[in-house]
């Protein structure tokens, strides 16, 4: 028999899957359900070949190298086209551009980049001394040092281009014309994947007080980059609000296609000598395993409350941790602080989870996505603040 | 830069609270540079999370070994004086930009403040090995810390001034380098930041008239280069290796930066050798370290 000759390529095109959620954005549901979540999850693609799905009736085929990363679908739909082949990205700023750390990682290997936070003009960042080391985490406060949009389109865009990873641009900004701003430099510039909106940045038209804690600001900012781009748009959560559920339906009505979650919590540490705060900047944002038990609980928070796909950041360090992360309802995982530590853990993690797929006879992860969530609805952590003191 | 698994084959306490430990690491030891530093993974114990730099003390590419000096501050220096010869840890580098030694340099002044000698070991090596003549001065607080010279090669003149006189010249190191600096054709500093600040004042205050810059030149210099090229440090009389609190060490973080008179510099990536012209000395005031 002839196989018939097929094409798969990445990127923007939408690959053919049945009855996978693409184009515009689901409607927002008060309580979407595990299946809704699932349906971010492209269907394996080629399809299966026909015949029982038990494990040990699997094809036989020459035995791949490594694990069995080619019979386990990892591919997911973030919406509006981004199709990523696997669901390890790696968090903005921790991965410069990509570049940095390409001498020891295989980064075309990685889900998706998301870049360094990128501002409409050129900014000089805080002063220093920006990180420091804390129990089971890091304080930074960069304060989104950049070169600029144009200046990083110039060095890195066409580089971008010609990579098999996605480059998600995260993008920042004190006013709504700053995001907008940027969006549109980066509207249609190929090596673009998508943006991610950092909206926990102060609002200097609303007195400082920041995007990502006032639900119509955060919906605001939504609605105007969603108007300005056609660009993917993911839109990163703060965690530093009491409640985020009703922020995170805003963006979602506002038209964002993911949501990523969490940013860093505010904190800070003092001088050795305690005569005053350590960071240049007094604050910081406190990353990495300390803010994991946060971060889960924000994501089953928000992957109740919305019907779009939400990106789990915080604390990953291991394969346990992507687990925990897609049964609170997450169908993507950033991994951040880590890579300082451990720079091929994304590549790794990518490994491990098809792995463990293939270990519980799986096709594709979509079933192990919203595992822990409530099974039914109106149960109390969706609705109430009842754990809160 | 690599990621290399180096296997301990020594460690001593050779001074109060600082260790000197030689690791088998054939890829480092012939790559390295003087100035340079490696990104260590300590043990996964007690939630740390950010790996540590060290500069290269020495590398021998003949042995494939490399060593490393540090002193005992935090848990993660804590946990690496524990190692036992044979264990292996997990280092990234070489990392960042050594110290650009002119090829027309014959003397070499070296200045080191306690443990600043680390960063200045590897160049003594290499500047020896390159037929130069090097001065070492070294200040530290009493004779409890001075650096044994049984540490360095015979050819290398060594002076020490310590704050209390108990050693050598009674006050700073930077007193000495008046001695020197006529003779000297470069200089390379590391060391407490108020030492760098004011070596770097003292050579500003002879507007260029000093060293290599003046070699083999007629008046007026030579065609200008850019701040913080290759070209334009190794022209620059003195040259700094700066330290700062460090997240990835390629350069991805932006988080261990230093004030430069042209903005932020990534210690990691730019430096950490600086020429001392490119550093904004009174913004760079409140750098410091957290005990790691």
């Amino acid at each position: 028999m002839r196989a018939k000759k097929r094409v798969v390529t990445y990127g923007k095109a939408v690959p053919p899957s049945r009855g996978a959620t693409s184009g515009p954005a689901p409607k927002t549901r008060r309580t979407p359900t595990v299946r809704t979540i699932r349906s971010a999850i492209v269907e394996p693609r080629p399809a299966p070949p026909p015949g029982p799905a038990s494990p040990a009736a699997r094809p036989v085929g020459p035995p791949v190298a490594g694990p069995a990363r080619s019979t386990v679908d990892l591919s997911v739909d973030l919406g509006r086209g981004l199709v990523l082949r696997n669901p390890i990205l790696v968090a903005s700023g921790t991965f410069g551009y990509g570049v940095e750390y390409a001498d020891v990682v295989d980064i075309q290997r990685i889900g998706a980049i998301c870049c360094k936070g990128t501002t409409l003009r050129p900014r000089q960042g805080n002063r220093p001394p920006r990180v420091t080391e804390t129990p089971g985490g890091m304080l930074n406060s960069i304060g989104l040092q950049n070169p600029g949009v144009d200046a990083v389109l110039e060095r890195y865009a066409s580089q971008w281009a010609g990579w098999k990873v996605p480059v998600i641009v995260n993008v920042a900004g004190e006013s709504i014309e700053d995001y907008v701003g940027v969006v549109r430099k980066l509207d249609l510039v190929p090596g673009i994947a998508g943006v991610e909106l950092n909206i926990s940045c102060p609002n200097v038209g609303k007195g400082g007080l920041q995007f990502a804690i006032d639900q119509e600001a955060a919906a605001a900012v939504t609605r105007a980059v969603r108007r300005a781009t056609e660009l993917p748009l993911i839109v990163k959560l703060s965690p530093n609000v009491a409640d985020i559920r009703p922020i995170a339906a805003a963006i979602a009505a506002a038209g964002a296609d993911a949501l990523s979650a969490v940013n860093t919590l505010s904190g800070m540490a003092l001088r050795a000598d305690r005569t005053g705060p350590f960071l240049g900047n007094t604050y910081g944002g406190l990353s990495g395993p300390a803010i994991k038990p946060v971060a889960l609980r924000i994501v089953y928070e928000v992957a109740q409350v919305v019907g779009i796909p939400v990106i789990a950041i915080g604390g990953v360090t291991g394969l346990d941790d992507v687990l925990d992360y897609l049964a609170a309802g997450a169908v993507a995982v950033q991994v951040g602080t880590a890579i300082f530590a451990d720079p091929t853990l994304p590549v790794r993690l990518v490994d491990q989870l098809a792995a463990e797929c293939g270990r519980r006879g799986l096709a594709s992860y979509g079933p192990l996505i919203g595992t822990a969530l409530p099974t039914r609805p109106n149960a109390a952590s969706a609705k109430g603040v009842e754990y809160r003191p | 830069m690599q990621l290399v698994d180096a296997e301990l084959q020594e460690s001593r306490q050779v001074l109060p609270g600082q260790w000197l430990q030689q690791y088998h690491a054939p890829a480092l030891a012939v790559s390295a540079r003087a100035g340079q530093f490696v990104h260590v993974r300590t043990g996964d114990c007690s939630g740390l999370v950010l790996r540590r730099p060290f500069t290269i003390n020495t590398a021998d590419p003949a042995t494939g070994a490399i060593s490393l000096h540090f002193r005992e501050v935090g848990r993660g220096t804590a946990w690496l004086t524990r190692l036992r010869p044979g264990e292996r840890i997990d280092m990234l580098g070489p990392l960042g930009q050594g110290f650009q030694v002119d090829s027309r340099s014959r003397h070499l002044l070296l200045v080191a403040g306690g443990l600043g000698i680390a960063d200045l070991r590897l160049l003594v090596d290499e500047a020896l090995r390159d037929g130069r003549q090097v001065v070492l001065l070294y200040g530290c607080r009493d004779a409890s810390e001075v650096y044994p010279s049984s540490l360095l090669p015979d050819e290398v003149e060594y002076l020490v001034a310590t704050d209390d006189g108990s050693v050598g010249h009674r006050g700073f190191v930077t007193d000495l380098v008046l001695d020197y600096e006529a003779w000297a054709d470069q200089a390379f500093a590391c060391g407490p930041l108020p030492m760098l600040r004011t070596l770097a004042g003292l050579v500003a205050g002879r507007k260029g008239r000093l060293g290599v810059a003046t070699l083999g030149r007629k008046r007026g210099g030579g065609r200008p280069v850019p701040l913080g090229s290759p070209a334009a440090r190794k022209k620059a009389f003195l040259q700094v290796a700066m330290e700062q609190n460090m997240g990835c060490a390629v350069g991805a973080c932006l988080g261990c930066v230093i004030w430069g008179v042209n903005g932020p510099q990534r210690v990691c990536r730019e430096g950490p050798v600086f020429a001392f012209d490119e550093i904004d000395w009174e913004a760079t005031a409140g750098a410091g370290t957290h005990k790691r």
